[in-house]
């Protein structure tokens, strides 16, 4: 009797493996503890119903999100990935813009690398808080129109927006660097106490209340004023 | 291979074709062929067929032996009848994909066909034995390929000989190129990856050479293939205004194809594609609504139906010297076809159908959104046409200004649709002289599609009521002269009347309806 699988006899039973497979893989199970982690961070922080931008709220979010992240193995390709699936709503359950931003700038700060890039032109969401307290040593360019608060607490960190911001851009920013290279929104540097912000293009409106650090419109000084007298 | 230059390389061709197809557990498909003409790029696929070219062949097995050559290259090319692209519909969706990240077509063709590759190499590497790696290692590369090559490198684990394009390849290398199920999304976030490089390949002017491993283009497709993959595409869609973005751009690769001489699929040699009347056509398909047939014989009699070109070899007697400018020519020369009379009799048939849709203001623009309407005439007319009956069509906003379509009996699809899809979006009268038209003495069956925001309501109400043909009367939302409407045709055996509220209404409700109501009826 002949056998009519005789033709396939030959055929490895065995899957073979590549390299393919480990990096698919790999990259499924560090999304999925990021996900996580923001899905923790978000249980937390929706407990009080209405989630409102203070200091200390602001702070006791980022300090809940670096717990978080500390086991957690990542790099920047896995932060760009993150806002892809915060974007497309799929695998996160509920989205709250501020914490979202918050556990972003978590995940950039303590990145590997020292310079982060996230292109964001293409999302339907804005993100915002990005890049909240990025500290000395780490450069992070944001390409596309974000969201408010953008730079709020920077640490020391150069952040580069491709695009404009919202309203208060380099809120309570300490030092570091950020350059808007379009528009920004009202209340541009409020409670800044350190650091430079340049923005290319139009300023709806800057800050009340400014501590400290130097705003700069297309390369000219224009905050503090007395400086710009001087100068 | 018959009829054809014998190749010096034909008897190593037969050989390796023989070991590819018992690899890709052999798949249908024609024999191979090498061409000598070819040499812009490694091979071509058309109707099914794949042909090498000799130029490439010979440039690369300066590095590997021949035999390996051809077995990548078929590889390579049964790769995309087996796993990717796999069918027409997947071609188009990807396409469309690329297309929302990069807005270009050429360079949304141009990543379609960048990710067909790899995700067809890399389903041949990992499941097959297959010298791929060996003859992509000894390619001449552009930019792209290039950056295509690294990512082979970092994925395969293959050293192909390519230097940088680090950042791109780490990228591109997340992808999970080998799952289907998210194809849409990885060909998303593989155009943005490779935006860059398509960017600079079209200052540098390169973007239009075709890529080296050859075009992914419709040619490979049959007609019958385009059908269905059009009628899925139109479903997964859902939407008129993206269907006829993608079908725009590829009008003209899809009449290259040969799909546009295919009169039956609503495109004649020569006329543009009519995306939006092609979009309710192919959706329709998806609904076939069952007919019950009613009690109809054949007369026995012949008797003039329609008219065809006459040619040599065809009776004479048959010719109509009024429309054939007195000639007797092939090609002007018009003869009579003649069909078999019917009468109503023990055996059953299908009636033909007065279609009357509206498209008055009120109605939804079928060219920018979906419209109920549009789709319940299209699938109604579908039905009768499968049935062999014939449809007349009656779209009419405010007829009495001039506001209306009428489309004599016909089976011509295009035409029929063209009809049902047009917009003309005035005032909502119509003029029942135009319905009386298009009356026969077999009583066909009449199908009205409407919101029933009618000024004239009364003169329709008054027709259908004196009407002894079945009516079907869908109507598109609720209102008080829907209910009007109801409240006067309630005690009417011969008229059934439908609601449509929502989109998953049309198909469900039209169909069990129709089927309830023929019922009734017989």
């Amino acid at each position: 009797m002949i056998n009519p699988f005789e033709d396939f006899k030959e055929y490895p039973y065995k899957k073979k493996e590549i390299p393919l497979d480990h990096i698919v893989r790999a990259k499924e199970r560090v999304m999925d503890q990021i996900v996580e982690g923001y899905v923790k961070l978000v249980e937390e922080e929706v407990k009080d119903l209405v989630w409102l931008v203070e200091n200390s709220r602001v702070f006791k979010a980022y300090s809940s999100a670096l717990r978080t992240i500390q086991q957690v193995d990542y790099d920047s390709d896995d932060i760009e990935e993150l806002c892809l699936e915060i974007d497309k709503g799929g695998r996160i359950p509920y989205l709250i813009s501020g914490p979202a931003g918050i556990y972003l700038s978590a995940l950039c700060n303590n990145a590997k690398e020292e310079r982060i890039h996230l292109r964001l032109h293409e999302f339907k969401r804005t993100f915002h808080f990005l890049g909240y307290r990025l500290p000395e040593g780490k450069t992070l360019v944001l390409e596309g129109d974000v969201g408010d608060f953008i730079g709020a607490g920077l640490s020391g960190g150069k952040l580069i927006v491709k695009g404009s911001t919202g309203n208060w851009a380099g809120a309570g920013m300490m030092n570091g660097e950020l350059f808007i290279n379009e528009h920004t929104g009202q209340n541009t540097g409020g409670w800044m106490s350190g650091g430079e912000i340049h923005i290319d293009g139009r300023i709806r409106g800057i800050a009340k209340t400014i501590l400290g650090g130097r705003i700069y419109q297309r390369g000219k000084l224009i905050l503090p004023h007395d400086m710009t007298a001087r100068e | 291979m018959m009829g054809r230059k014998e190749n010096k390389y034909d008897p190593l061709l037969k050989e390796r074709w023989a070991k590819v197809r018992k690899k890709h557990f052999f798949p249908e498909l024609p024999d191979p062929s090498i061409s000598e003409s070819m040499d812009r790029v490694a091979l071509e696929i058309k109707s099914k067929q794949i042909t090498l070219s000799q130029s490439f062949m010979e440039e690369a097995a300066r590095h590997i032996p021949m035999e390996k050559v051809i077995e990548a290259l078929l590889d390579h090319g049964v790769a995309h009848y087996t796993f990717c692209p796999w069918d027409f519909h997947t071609h188009l969706t990807l396409y469309q994909e690329a297309k929302k990240v990069l807005k270009d077509k050429q360079m949304a063709q141009k990543s379609t066909d960048y990710f067909m590759d790899v995700v067809a190499d890399t389903h041949c590497f990992k499941e097959k034995d297959t010298p791929i790696s060996d003859l992509y290692r000894h390619m001449d590369r552009g930019i792209l390929d290039e950056a295509i090559h690294a990512l082979y490198q970092r994925i395969w684990g293959k050293d192909l000989n390519v230097k940088g394009h680090e950042e791109i390849s780490r990228r591109l290398s997340r992808i999970p190129y080998l799952d289907r199920k998210p194809w849409p999304e990885s060909i998303h976030r593989f155009s943005k990856i490779i935006q860059g490089l398509l960017e600079s390949e079209e200052k540098s002017g390169t973007l239009n050479q075709p890529n080296t491993m050859g075009q992914n283009d419709f040619g490979r497709y049959s007609c019958q293939e385009m059908d269905q993959g059009l009628k899925e595409f139109a479903m997964s869609t859902g939407d008129p205004g993206e269907f006829k973005d993608v079908v725009k751009d590829l009008e003209d690769e899809l009449k290259e194809a040969g799909y546009a001489s295919h009169g039956n699929m609503g495109l004649g040699p020569g006329s543009p594609l009519d995306a939006d009347a092609l979009f309710y056509m192919k959706l329709a398909e998806n609904y076939a609504l069952p007919i019950k047939k009613t009690p109809i014989e054949k007369s026995g009699s012949l008797y003039p139906f329609s008219h065809s070109p006459w040619e040599l070899g065809k009776p004479f007697r048959d010719i109509d010297p009024w429309t054939s400018f007195g000639k007797v020519m092939p090609g002007i020369t018009q003869i009579w076809e003649r069909r078999e009379g019917e009468t109503f009799g023990e055996e059953e048939g299908t009636p033909n159908c007065i279609v009357v849709i509206d498209s008055s203001g009120s109605m939804i623009n079928p060219r920018q959104h979906l419209s109920y309407a549009v789709l319940g005439a299209a699938c109604a007319s579908d039905a009768y046409l499968r049935n062999d009956a014939t449809v007349a069509v009656y779209n009419f906003s405010h007829a009495r200004s001039g506001d209306r379509q009428i489309l004599d009996y016909t089976r011509q699809r295009t035409k029929i649709y063209q009809t049902i899809c047009h917009y003309f979006g005035g005032g909502t009268k119509l003029d029942i002289r135009d319905i009386e038209s298009l009356q026969q003495p077999s009583r066909p069956d009449i199908f009205i599609i409407t919101d029933m925001q009618i000024t004239n309501l009364e003169d329709l109400i008054g027709y259908i009521n004196g009407l002894e043909n079945r009516v079907t009367a869908v109507h598109i939302g609720d209102n008080t002269h829907v209910r009007r409407f109801k409240r006067s045709m309630g005690i009417r055996k011969n008229i059934s009347i439908h609601s449509v509220q929502k989109k998953e209404d049309i198909p469900r409700i039209v169909l069990g309806k129709i089927r309830e109501y023929f019922r009734s009826v017989s």
